[in-house]
């Protein structure tokens, strides 16, 4: 009795010693994987490069006349009666489709005012008695730091949301009384021979940690 | 007889110095273990300390309070980036209730946006962290399940879509509010609902209780890169965030309780976005309200009645 006792203490002795010196084992290995561990960076961060400057720009897309005064540049595209005789206004030639033929001199301008190609006489704007300025429908002259006025003209709706300031940019202070603010004029946005405004390169859609390719799947079904 | 119990107790004594050379090691590999792993706490010394910690909640702060707050905040900043900001407690002003509205017809889906607001409220960039999300939608419907932010074509916009931005609505009866535990996101009196960052426990509630994704929770330490670090902050708008809480759009206050529009605004290369005072009837906020066609206010079912209004123009 007493010598299978003895057996059993010394058995369980032995099967004491077997856990606590896998357990020891266990610990140093959590021990060295935490220190190991705590150094590194927990979570791997993806690298996004920085965006673009240009789509952090605040600038209007263009310069209206009133623009280049200000900043005092070159006013020579403006100085009409350089080329043209000012007793003698220049005609207006239509090709066999009734389409505007645009001179060798102006052909940087794009015509494309209006969907519908008909408006492409030039003094529906231009004076030509006077080519320094722009003529309304009601034949009043206006100069071409005054373009709302002119536009306003035939797009009375857009005007009146402009006036407004519903329709175009407005930046600077929404509390007047606090600072200035300034509304972009109609030419800052749209080119006066060409309006629509053209299309564009998009800044950079969001990245994310698991990219979601069912969303890109849906987007190709789409196109 | 007797030399049995004399072997047992010599084979129990070497048992027990082994055992307790055992032991020994044991604990010291648990201590050790135990050391490691509370390890990452030293990381937690640069943006928490006892001052934070013991700071009080933001509504009992008093403004003597509120300086040492803010000289902290400036403090840490400056540790962590090198530079001087210029932090400043704004409160809403009298007779001010913020409302934004959208122009559908003229979003050209640019993005521009987007990260003219990570840059102006120091939005981490790695993991990225966007306020704004422009949806790409097809013409005939407004259901945003059909939306798609990741478009990437190459000219924008395309025919036969349109865009259309998503960001916090500052909504009148705002669910993210109800189910912080903590009260760390309320309501201000200009309706911008506004987070504290020092109180935000980072439970992500309200990040489950909006209906429209507008909050971004800060999984890491936010990586703002220097050179794009903006300096003028306010403690309830851009100030940096650490890690673990959770950050959204608040209208730009450090820009808008000073009387400028926000930095989505001024971006816009269309004149898209309009921002104003609803309680002036001479603001371009109310002339749209009142004269254009509003067309909705997103989830409208939801009942949370956004300050954010999406219109057309024809």
């Amino acid at each position: 009795m007493e010598k299978s006792g003895s057996s059993d203490g010394r058995k369980s002795g032995a099967l004491t010693n077997y856990w606590l010196s896998g357990l020891t084992v266990g610990f140093l290995g959590l021990a060295i994987f935490f220190v190991i561990s705590s150094n590194k960076k927990s979570v791997s961060q993806p690298n996004i490069a920085l965006v673009d400057k240009k789509f952090l720009e605040t600038t209007p897309w263009r310069q209206t006349y009133a623009d280049l005064v200000k900043a005092k540049e070159d006013l020579s595209d403006y100085d009409c009666y350089g080329c043209h005789d000012k007793a003698k206004p220049p005609l207006i030639r239509f090709d066999s489709n009734q389409k505007l033929i645009i001179p060798k001199e102006h052909a940087n301008i794009q015509m494309a005012h209006g969907a519908h190609e008909r408006n492409n006489l030039c003094y529906n704007c231009h004076n030509e008695q006077n080519l320094l300025t722009l003529q309304v429908r009601d034949e009043r002259n206006i100069k071409f730091d005054n373009i709302p006025q002119l536009c306003g003209s035939c797009h009375g709706p857009t005007y009146r949301d402009w006036d407004a300031g519903a329709h175009g940019r407005t930046s600077g202070y929404w509390d007047r009384s606090l600072g200035n603010s300034t509304r972009l004029s109609c030419a800052n946005c749209h080119n006066p021979h060409a309006p629509h405004i053209p299309t564009r390169e998009p800044a950079p859609g969001p990245h994310s940690l698991h990219q979601d390719t069912t969303h890109h799947e849906r987007a190709e079904a789409l196109h | 007889m007797n030399s049995s119990p004399s072997y047992t107790d010599k084979a129990s004594d070497a048992a027990m110095s082994r055992r307790s050379f055992l032991r020994g090691c044991a604990a010291f590999g648990g201590v050790s273990a135990l050391a490691a792993s509370l390890a990452p706490l030293r990381e937690l010394g640069d943006y928490t300390n006892t001052e934070q910690f013991l700071q009080k909640y933001y509504k009992e702060l008093t403004p003597s309070d509120m300086t040492k707050v803010i000289a902290r905040i400036e403090g840490e900043v400056e540790r962590q980036y090198g530079i001087r900001p210029h932090v400043r407690d704004l409160k809403p002003m009298d007779g001010v209730e913020f409302v934004y509205a959208l122009n559908l017809t003229r979003c050209i889906g640019c993005r521009k946006c987007v990260h003219a607001c990570v840059k102006e409220n120091n939005q981490s960039g790695s993991p990225e962290i966007q306020y704004i999300r422009v949806l790409k939608m097809p013409h005939g419907s407004m259901d945003v399940e059909k939306g798609n932010h990741n478009y990437d074509d190459k000219q924008v916009p395309e025919k036969g879509f349109f865009y259309m931005p998503i960001q916090c609505q500052q909504c009148k009866n705002p669910p993210c509010v109800k189910v912080c535990p903590v009260n760390a996101t309320w309501q201000e009196k200009d309706g911008i609902t506004v987070i504290d960052y020092d109180w935000c426990i980072g439970c992500r509630y309200c990040e489950a209780a909006c209906p429209y994704w507008a909050r971004r929770f800060n999984f890491t330490k936010p990586d703002i890169p220097k050179e794009r670090l903006n300096p003028d902050m306010a403690y309830l708008g851009n100030r940096p965030r650490k890690q673990g809480v959770m950050e959204k759009c608040h209208f730009c206050i450090q820009r808008t309780r000073v009387g400028k529009y926000p930095a989505c605004l001024e971006v816009c290369p269309v004149g898209a976005r309009k921002f104003g005072n609803i309680l002036d009837p001479e603001s371009e906020i109310s002339y749209i309200l009142r004269e254009k066609r509003v067309f909705i206010q997103l989830k409208e079912e939801m009942g949370t009645s956004p300050r954010f209004f999406y219109y057309f123009d024809k």
